[in-house]
């Protein structure tokens, strides 16, 4: 009877279709005799129709003829059963999505640069951190190693020595290994890594250095790479921050439970 | 329930521009939004076989195009500064050329849906424009119907605050950083 009977959740739904025939009865007959609750229910009815006024025309653009064109030899493969398997994911239909893409065939280019860079830290930086051997900083060798074992994605991190580490997000490879990618600042160099844990150790698969301006702000190539990069390991999608925690913290008891 | 027979790559080629007017809302530049279609539609090719001929197509598409582009936006999101609100500004019209007088309401109330929270300028999309329930939305998100209802429900209020459709007087632009 009263205004407080109908929450906001209620006007919407009735005001979407959406709610129950009794309540709607009795939400009708609140309408007519309460003018506040009429303007509010007017809030949903309004944006409803203005979203909907305002987007839906976007339904009739011309799909672009580089895009229409290219999913339909995407079809046309599948269909001809010419093309990789459909069903099980060949690699080279495997895309990563970055921001700029203009060029024709993008992602056989940036496949190249992302596995020359692998090549590179594999050679270069070939340690494990946090078991690292570098007798000149390995204390912030270790700094960084337990960071990454416990730092949420998303944070701004202080190493110490005026370094700061920034996870950007935390993945699953295809083998199912837990990676990191991180942003690691020191002395106007930034460099992004991707590192997986391996028997307690966090190993970089990628790193890109890059000296920076203070503000830290990662070069879109750099991203572009990062993507072709994560495309070509299957990386699973970013973990939320539950599920990051939950991965952080079982991965590494599992880790200390062999005798770490 | 649905007797559509054909497969999952002929019916992506027919629901391209509603997959393109989805990622357009979502990402808020065209470029961007055909990066993400053609890589939704590859993804759709090659899980074909997870997608069940008796479910909604375009939930199913949804999902997948919403997936990547939440991979996409973790990543660029915590790696650099936030520049929504001003990149919110250069928001094209629909069609993408200068638009007359009599539209720019329309641009408008686009400019504010922009400047949403990316969770709730979703649920409003795919209720609001693609007119999907919120049970369906529920699902293409992951999220509980609760949530759903929750959050085009906060997104609608703010989007009235946004563009004064609420009839107050208060169309400052100064309520533009007030919303959760």
């Amino acid at each position: 009877m009263t205004r407080e009977d109908f929450d906001d959740e209620t006007l919407m739904a009735f005001a979407d279709g959406e709610l129950d025939e009794a309540t709607s009865a009795q939400l009708e007959t609140a309408l007519a005799a309460d003018d506040g609750l009429a303007a509010r229910l007017a809030v949903f009815l309004d944006t409803r129709r203005t979203v909907a006024d305002a987007l839906k025309p976007l339904i009739d653009d011309e799909v672009p003829p580089r895009l229409a064109e290219a999913v339909a030899r995407m079809v046309e493969r599948a269909e001809g059963g010419t093309g990789p398997d459909e069903q099980t994911g060949a690699p080279d239909n495997v895309v990563a999505l970055h921001p700029q893409r203009r060029r024709p065939e993008p992602q056989r280019w940036f496949m190249q640069v992302a596995a020359g860079l692998v090549a590179v830290v594999a050679g270069v930086a070939g340690f494990a951190i946090g078991r690292s051997t570098d007798n000149a900083a390995p204390d912030a060798h270790q700094d960084l190693a337990a960071a990454l074992d416990g730092q949420s994605s998303g944070m701004d991190v202080p190493l110490g020595g005026g370094a700061v580490l920034h996870v950007v997000s935390t993945f699953r490879d295809e083998r199912g290994e837990l990676c990191r990618e991180y942003q690691l600042t020191d002395r106007g160099n930034s460099t992004l890594t991707i590192a997986c844990r391996r028997d307690g150790a966090w190993l970089p698969q990628l790193a890109l250095t890059s000296q920076q301006p203070a503000d830290g702000y990662v070069p879109a190539s750099s991203q572009e790479t990062i993507d072709a990069y994560l495309a070509s390991i299957h990386a699973g999608a970013p973990l939320s921050a539950d599920e990051e925690r939950t991965a952080l913290s079982g991965d590494v008891e599992n880790i200390t439970g062999d005798g770490e | 329930m649905i007797d559509d027979t054909r497969t999952v790559p002929q019916r992506l080629v027919a629901f391209l521009p509603n997959l393109r007017r989805f990622a357009i809302s979502l990402c808020r530049s065209p470029e961007l939004a055909d990066d993400l279609v053609q890589a939704a539609c590859e993804r759709a090719i090659r899980s074909a076989g997870s997608f069940s001929p008796e479910s909604r197509f375009d939930a199913w598409m949804f999902r997948i195009l919403r997936n990547l582009w939440i991979d996409h936006l973790r990543r660029a999101k915590t790696a650099g500064p936030h520049q929504e609100l001003d990149e919110a500004g250069d928001i094209p019209g629909p069609d993408g050329q200068v638009v007359s007088h009599a539209r720019l309401d329309l641009l408008e109330v686009t400019a504010a849906l922009m400047k949403l929270p990316e969770e709730q300028r979703e649920v409003l999309v795919l209720v609001c424009v693609e007119d999907l329930s919120y049970r369906e939305t529920a699902e293409v998100l992951s999220i509980p119907i609760g949530t759903v209802m929750s959050r085009i429900a906060r997104a609608r209020k703010n989007l009235a605050r946004l563009t004064g459709i609420d009839a107050g007087d208060e169309r400052s632009s100064g309520t533009k950083g007030g919303m959760a």
